[in-house]
């Protein structure tokens, strides 16, 4: 495949980046040993707590932030050191930063305008702007004229106007409230594969990061932890931080019986032994105890006697379409399983001993 | 219940209304009466309606005919001085005090209040004082004259005491404070964010500055230029130590007509005069406000 | 390509345009205070550093006499400013539009836009007519005009004070039973204490820098501090005055350090 300006090939390529805020005693390490590379056209999602360490990321790729360390190529072009106004980057600021002495139409135009396009191209590319987000109704509007997700909008269309190589969007949505969030997060998708822009995206919310990204990053004080598609950072999570972070998750304490490839055989409470995935990088050793994770959505509850654990009964909690069972294994470990409430099945009940089967191959080793 | 409070704040207030309308705003009326009478024998007035006065504000008359009837060129020449100097004290003001209060905005926090409190000083030491250190610095032999001088520059002091010069100097010295506190105020709450956006969409520094702080700080530049251009057409001590009879102001000329033998009348219409253009600077300025921050409130 | 950090608060050229204007603001003064310890009475070559200017202000009796009645003058006018300020505050921050509150406010604060010249020249009229009519040619005159234009000064950081107070500390008050005078007396009151202070400071300095109004409406023997230098400037000045200016300054100096202390505590 050729890696020229096609649709495939590296957009972004970050190598050991590190940033360092302060000197001497109050230095701080807000970003170290960042290696990364984002592919042309991909929805990419930096996922992380607060204070992580995401949006001093997406500064230094805008050009706002200076890298102590490391290098950073934008379509193979090392960009450091080169002004923000000269980046084909542009940013979907936290809290929209829209001009507030401009009308939406000015704000979405400024780009162009400042760009030096001539006038019909600006108001030509502005009403297109204006109807991809559909906005054209409120063109003359001021930014405080407009409610929050209008002027999410709008931020969204004045980044896109001069159609960057690179829309970064730092938490774009968190200041709006559920619903819209949700029409929002389908909305920017659909942006996303009709401009055909490399969107990189931060959020902290884990849901939105599984549902719209095409890989994600997750990152925890300043480093990335794990980098995948959203099926590996949820089913393979390589370390506890990430598998704690994303979605809800049974860690277990079990010795390695047998070691063989990329799996292991681990010994279960109770006897039995069962076969485990090993997070990439690890060789356990026979003998040693280690972590390993199972979502709760990956076991399920038998009759007593079958099935690979056994388990007591501790409680029930109702969340609608599913029910979390709580449970505790025969050596005391604390377990939750994960039912749909589609079935007419009853709730066990408090301190009955039940069975519990694992989906195969759902369980997997962690680092650490 | 409610007239009651209403009588209370009256109460109040009251103490301190009147000491302003005894010692400020009553006496002003006066001054709008007396510019209707005729000067008095020794200074004051005599109580005869007359517009004279005001006729003698733009006109006068030859002394041996009185009928012939020309335009009042001194005074003409001292309201246009008076005008000019202040646009260009305010425009000075404005070029220096932009950049200074840009610089304290964007000093880190810490530093910041010591920035501020070096602007504050002068702008609380006394106006004649720092008058008089202008003084010393453009006298014929005074300080810069003698360094240049020294330094071969010059071969003879260069005259710079009583021209328009001297007090556009003075007046940008003394009012410099003014221009820089509202303008820190204003970019104190310029939101950064805003300028990184006009970077991020490609703007250079100069069409930052052009399309996005300077809007964004606009009311601070104008409340400056008010503050300003008010004292500056309404100076007294500053022309009157650095322009002398030479370089008069509007303020100057009124006073002149209070001193022994002159023209009270005369001296109060001229006073209702620069009162009407303070007025007119000063509505001016509210339209301008009220237009701006009409309709919207602050920023997103 | 020069990898230098962007910096997105510099703006090309403006720090120097700072500096040079900062160093303007303090260059004059800075000589004036120099001269000040001059040995000859150069104000430009320097023979020596001498405190002789200094013993000749002290010295001289007539310096000494209007520095006194400069400093009396501000006292008591700035004093009697900040009560009726903060009457005049309570009345009116914080309850809403009243009738009659534009007309409150621009008297309030017409000193500050009235051109001094014309409020010196209408005081000089009305207290010639006073004058006449009731012979009283004392003092009372400077107090009463130095008063009403320290009102807005005073005003200001008072009304600012009682605009950012916070209202349920005053409600709490209530709550626990304190009649309004009560609440006044043990919360308000004492949260007003750094506004009143600041208020008393700035109307203290601006009574001791005027110089149109007073120049206007004293009578014979009434100078102050200024108008007596005023006077002086006319003459050929010696470095007696850089010291009455410097001993002047120095008091300005700890006037506003203190308001800046106090001021910004809150801040
Ligand atoms: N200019 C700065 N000076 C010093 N420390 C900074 C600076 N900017 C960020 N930091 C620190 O760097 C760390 C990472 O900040 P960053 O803004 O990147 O976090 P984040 O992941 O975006 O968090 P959030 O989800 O809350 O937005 C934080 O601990 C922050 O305090
Ligand atoms: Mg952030």
């Amino acid at each position: 495949m050729p890696d020229g300006d096609g649709q495939s090939g590296n957009e972004i390529e970050i190598e050991a980046v590190g940033k360092v805020f302060g000197q001497g005693d109050t230095a701080f390490h807000a970003l170290s040993g960042i290696d990364l590379t984002i592919r042309t056209g991909e929805f990419f999602t930096l996922l992380g707590p607060s204070g992580c360490g995401k949006t001093t990321l997406l500064r230094v790729i805008a050009g706002f932030e200076h890298p102590t360390s490391g290098r950073l190529r934008i379509k193979g072009q090392d960009v450091v050191g080169q002004a923000p106004n000269q980046r084909l980057v542009n940013t979907v600021f936290q809290n929209y930063a829209l001009f507030p002495h401009m009308t939406v139409a000015q704000n979405i135009g400024f780009g162009l305008k400042m760009l030096g396009r001539p006038r019909a191209e600006i108001a030509a590319t502005t009403d297109e702007m204006m109807h991809l987000v559909k906005m054209e109704a409120m063109a003359a509007r001021k930014p405080s004229e407009l409610s929050g997700g209008q002027q999410q909008r709008v931020a969204l269309a004045r980044a896109l106007a001069p159609r960057p190589r690179v829309l970064l969007l730092d938490e774009p949505l968190s200041a709006l409230d559920l619903k819209l969030r949700k029409e929002m997060q389908t909305e920017l998708k659909r942006l996303q594969v009709e401009t055909g822009i490399t969107f990189v995206f931060v959020t902290h919310d884990q849901e939105e990061a599984l549902t719209m990204s095409d890989r994600l990053a997750v990152m925890n004080q300043g480093r990335i932890l794990q980098l995948g598609s959203p099926h590996e950072i949820y089913h393979a999570p390589t370390e506890r931080f990430v598998a704690d972070f994303i979605g809800e998750t049974n860690f277990l304490t079990l010795n390695v019986i047998a070691v063989q490839g990329r799996g292991a055989d681990l010994a279960l409470p109770g006897g039995r032994t069962i076969a485990a995935r090993v997070a990439e990088g690890l060789t356990p050793a026979v003998g040693t105890t280690v972590s390993a994770v199972i979502r709760p959505e990956q076991a399920r509850i038998v009759p007593q006697g079958t099935g690979e654990l056994s388990a007591t009964v501790e409680g029930a909690v109702f969340f609608g379409t599913d029910t979390h069972i709580h449970l505790r294994l025969s050596d005391g470990q604390p377990f939750t399983v994960r039912r749909q409430n589609n079935d007419d099945l009853a709730d066990p009940a408090k301190g009955e001993t039940v069975g519990l089967s694992l989906t195969p191959g759902a369980l997997q080793v962690l680092r650490g | 219940m409610k007239r009651d409070s209403h009588r209370w704040k009256w109460i109040l207030v009251s103490p301190a209304l009147l000491v302003l309308i005894l010692a400020a705003s009553g006496p002003l009326l006066i001054v709008a009466v007396y510019s209707f009478l005729s000067p008095g024998n020794m200074g004051g007035v005599a109580w005869d309606f007359s517009t004279d006065a005001w006729f003698r504000v733009f006109f006068k008359r030859d002394i041996f005919e009185p009928e012939n009837v020309t335009l009042n060129a001194d005074h003409l020449a001292v309201f246009q001085r008076t005008i000019w100097l202040s646009l260009q004290t305010t425009v000075i003001c404005a070029a220096l005090g932009f950049p200074t209060a840009w610089f304290i905005a964007t000093r880190p926090a810490n530093r910041r209040m010591i920035w501020l409190f070096l602007i504050t000083v002068p702008f609380w030491t006394n106006l004649l004082i720092r008058t008089f250190a202008i003084q010393e610095m453009i006298r014929n032999t005074g300080t810069l004259n003698t360094a240049l001088l020294w330094l071969g520059v010059i071969g003879e002091p260069i005259e710079m005491m009583y021209t328009d010069f001297a007090v556009l100097l003075g007046m940008s010295y003394v009012f410099l404070p003014l221009m820089v506190l509202p303008l820190y105020a204003a970019m104190d709450k310029l939101d950064f964010r805003l300028v990184e956006a006009g970077y991020d969409l490609y703007a250079s520094r100069f069409q930052v500055l052009r399309h996005v702080i300077l809007p964004l700080v606009k009311p601070g530049f104008i409340a400056g230029s008010i503050l300003v251009f008010i004292p500056s057409i309404g100076a007294y001590v500053t022309p009157r130590v650095l322009g002398g009879g030479r370089s008069m102001m509007m303020g100057n000329l009124i006073g002149l007509q209070f001193g022994q033998g002159r023209n009270w009348p005369l001296g109060s219409a001229l006073a209702m005069v620069l009162l009407v253009i303070v007025v007119v600077a000063l509505v001016f300025y509210l339209r301008i406000t009220t237009r701006e921050t009409g309709g919207r409130d602050g920023q997103s | 390509m020069a990898s230098r950090e962007f910096n997105v608060r510099a703006l090309p050229g403006f720090g120097a345009v700072a500096i040079f204007t900062l160093v303007m603001l303090y260059l004059p003064i800075i000589i004036l205070v120099i001269f000040s310890f001059n040995e000859s009475q150069s104000q430009s070559a320097w023979g020596g550093f001498s405190l002789k200017w200094y013993v000749a202000a002290f010295n001289n009796s007539q310096v000494i006499d209007v520095s006194v009645r400069s400093l009396w003058l501000a006292l008591v006018a700035a004093g009697i400013a900040t009560v009726l300020a903060t009457l005049a505050a309570l009345a009116t921050t914080r309850v809403g539009r009243f009738p009659g509150q534009t007309m409150i406010y621009a008297l309030i604060n017409q000193p500050l836009m009235v051109p001094e010249i014309v409020t010196g020249i209408a005081l000089l009229i009305f207290v010639a007519f006073l004058k006449v009519q009731t012979g009283y040619a004392g003092m009372g005159y400077m107090v009463a005009a130095h008063t009403a234009f320290c009102i807005p000064f005073a005003y200001l950081p008072i009304r600012a004070r009682l605009e950012t107070m916070d209202l349920t500390l005053e409600r709490a008050a209530a709550d626990l039973y304190a009649t309004p005078v009560q609440a006044f007396t043990y919360v308000t009151l004492p949260l007003l204490v750094p506004g009143i202070v600041a208020g008393f400071m700035l109307g203290f300095v601006v009574s001791l820098d005027t110089v149109v109004i007073t120049e206007f409406v004293k009578s014979a023997g009434q100078d102050t501090l200024p108008t007596y230098m005023l006077g002086q400037l006319r003459r050929s000045v010696t470095p007696e005055m850089n010291a009455i200016a410097t001993l002047f300054l120095a008091l300005s100096l700890v006037v506003v350090s203190l308001f800046f202390l106090i001021t910004r505590k809150r801040g």
